[in-house]
């Protein structure tokens, strides 16, 4: 009884908070004829047209180039915050001054609105030709993930025991190999943490996706608005639905498939205990 | 060859002194003991042997050669941590090897030097195991075996045996001490424990406020003692200090209630007396150096720890047979073997003990 009444309130949790993703999704089914008259949850009769209309490739949209913008840009914009952000941590971690003056410089850079970036931004991407490129929308993404990372992996780095690295250095160990072959491994959750986080902040970005392309880099955010109005007269809710759904899933499923990777600590056994 | 020695090393930070002008000679296979109540400066010692804390002033040579400003690998020590420090990523295999590996040594050689540390210490099972899977003891006979793989001029411990429960530490403490005997290096471990200290020591360090309060064989800081410090730190139960004063010539006049003078011939004027529980004996009231009464005793098995309240002399620790007469509430007599007895002047420091 007990057990019944708390999944129900789980359930009712769950649908309350996912409320507008699950309209999306009954939406995306619907036809427009549908819609007009039903604004409900329930689909009266369920049709994939508008999906067909989002994985239509023609001379405008093309939503495939537009997931593959999004992956590569993601990736790249993660994977180098990443592998910049490891060393610096190390540094920042183990040394007095980064501790106490460059992560709170670096960190406070993320609180100022991305759009001030904008306009000097776009020149420097005009000069470099980097505007409307996958490279260059990577590049800003590393920026705009490495604050997060850098915090995630100086705590890491901060909560992995001296000995360790210590132990290391009587090893022989350089503070390259002792970064690489030591500290990498043990902070491997926080990598993943910040894999997945700059992966979705990434993935989700349309400001700079807006700014600086136009055609060849557009990224699923930013091409996912080309859907809007596809076929002129008004906004196709369905269709929009649509391709906002075919937008959200790659970044669910990755969260959902790394989610077991965040948590866990490596340092068991290193130390006593 | 692995003579280590310290030329007036010194540590500081900013103005705080942690070790001050400190001389030490470690003469090749030594197992020497540096002991000390905490923060003596011991463990930073070991650490600026080790060559992970910088020694700031003085100069620290191994084997003949300078290395005050050289690496920790270049000084070719290995150390043990307190809490073990294995590397929680990679196999026990790998966690012995790792410095062989950046060593660059071939694989089949350090492959066979794994396989030999391994079998000496027990842990050919479980080569391919993961730290986490291991116990306490069997942890800390891994971070043995990564330092004896690399077969280093020196062994350093820091506190190797303060995380393992009593009865391990016992085990180990044979292991080690098994280990110095098979392996003939030197080895330099630090601990707070005196009891670790004079069972795995060729010579005892005793430490205290950044210097060297005294060193020698175990045999020779329990005896003789060159300064109250060094009586108090060293032997368990400790050794007992009663007031005394010079009345003649030959005699000691304990100022409590005795009705004996301790027979103490010489000209120095001491102001203490420091005997330990196993050198008094309990006597009748009138028999002895000094009479108290017993406030409370402790069966201990083999003997009894049996306190007596000698009025101004205070609490008088004596170790009794366990068979002994005497009962909570007595009136009874100590009687202090003089022969065995130390003297300490009034600035703590032993009279006639050899320094």
């Amino acid at each position: 009884m007990i057990a019944a009444l708390r999944w129900f309130v789980f359930a009712l949790a769950a649908i309350a908070l996912n409320f507008p993703v699950l309209v999306t999704l009954s939406t995306s089914f619907k036809s427009a004829r549908e819609l007009s008259g039903n604004p409900g949850l329930w689909v009266n009769a369920p049709t994939l047209e508008n999906y067909m209309t989002v994985f239509h490739v023609s001379d405008r949209l093309n939503i495939f180039l537009y997931l593959f913008n999004s992956l590569a840009v993601a990736t790249l914009g993660t994977v180098l915050a990443v592998v910049l952000a490891l060393p610096a941590a190390y540094a920042i971690a183990r040394g007095k001054f980064g501790e106490r003056t460059l992560l709170p410089l670096i960190v406070n850079l993320r609180a100022v609105p991305l759009i001030i970036f904008a306009i000097p931004l776009y020149m420097m991407f005009q000069w470099l030709a980097l505007l409307d490129t996958r490279l260059g929308l990577g590049l800003i993404l590393a920026i705009v993930n490495l604050p997060l990372a850098l915090v995630i992996l100086v705590n890491a780095i901060r909560d992995l025991p001296a000995e360790l690295e210590e132990a290391a250095l009587m090893d022989g160990a350089s503070r390259t190999q002792i970064l690489l072959k030591v500290v990498a491994p043990l902070c491997r959750p926080a990598i993943v943490t910040s894999l997945i986080f700059g992966f979705i902040t990434a993935w989700n970005e349309f400001l700079f996706g807006l700014m600086l392309t136009t055609s060849k880099a557009v990224p699923v955010t930013v091409g996912a608005s080309f859907f809007f109005a596809a076929s002129g007269g008004g906004v196709q809710w369905g269709v929009a639905s649509a391709v906002m759904m075919v937008g959200a899933l790659p970044p669910m499923l990755l969260g959902l498939v790394m989610y077991r990777q965040i948590s866990g600590s490596m340092t068991a056994g290193a130390v006593k205990g | 060859m692995g003579t280590i020695s310290l030329n007036k090393a010194g540590k500081r930070y900013g103005a705080v002194e942690i070790i001050r002008d400190l001389d030490l000679e470690i003469a090749d296979g030594e197992f020497v003991v540096i002991v000390g109540p905490s923060g003596c400066g011991k463990s930073t010692l070991l650490r600026m042997i080790a060559g992970l804390e910088e020694t700031t002033s003085g100069q620290i040579a191994i084997d003949g050669r300078d290395v005050t400003a050289a690496s920790p690998v270049d000084r070719q020590l290995a150390m043990v941590f307190q809490s073990y420090a294995l590397y929680p990523h990679m196999t026990v295999r790998e966690n012995m090897g790792f410095g062989l590996k950046l060593a660059k040594v071939p694989a089949a050689t350090a492959r066979a030097k794994i396989e030999a540390a391994a079998a000496t210490l027990k842990l050919t099972p479980l080569l391919d195991r993961y730290p986490k899977e291991l116990s306490g003891g069997q942890r800390q006979r891994v971070a043995i075996g990564r330092a004896i793989v690399r077969e280093p001029v020196g062994f350093l411990f820091d506190e190797p045996l303060s995380n393992l429960d009593a009865a391990l530490r016992v085990d180990m403490r044979l292991e080690i001490a098994k280990l110095h005997r098979t392996l003939g290096a030197t080895m330099i471990y630090v601990t707070h424990d005196q009891v670790e200290a004079m069972t795995l020591a060729d010579r005892i360090v005793v430490m205290k406020d950044g210097r060297i309060m005294q060193q020698g064989s175990p045999r020779d800081l329990y005896e003789k003692p060159a300064n109250l410090f060094v009586a108090q730190f060293i032997g368990s139960p400790k050794m007992n200090l009663l007031a005394c004063r010079r009345r003649d010539g030959e005699q000691l006049d304990l100022s409590g209630e005795g009705n004996l003078a301790l027979s103490m011939p010489g000209a120095a004027a001491p102001e203490q007396v420091g005997a330990r529980p196993e050198h008094l004996s309990l006597v009748a009231p009138e028999a002895g150096h000094c009479r108290g009464v017993i406030e409370a005793s402790e069966y201990l098995g083999g003997n009894m720890s049996v306190f007596v309240r000698a009025g101004r002399l205070g609490l008088i620790n004596v170790s009794a047979p366990a068979d002994t007469p005497f009962r909570v509430g007595e009136a009874v007599g100590v009687h202090i073997d003089p022969a065995r007895a130390s003297l300490f002047d009034s600035l703590g420091a032993a009279i006639g003990a050899r320094q």
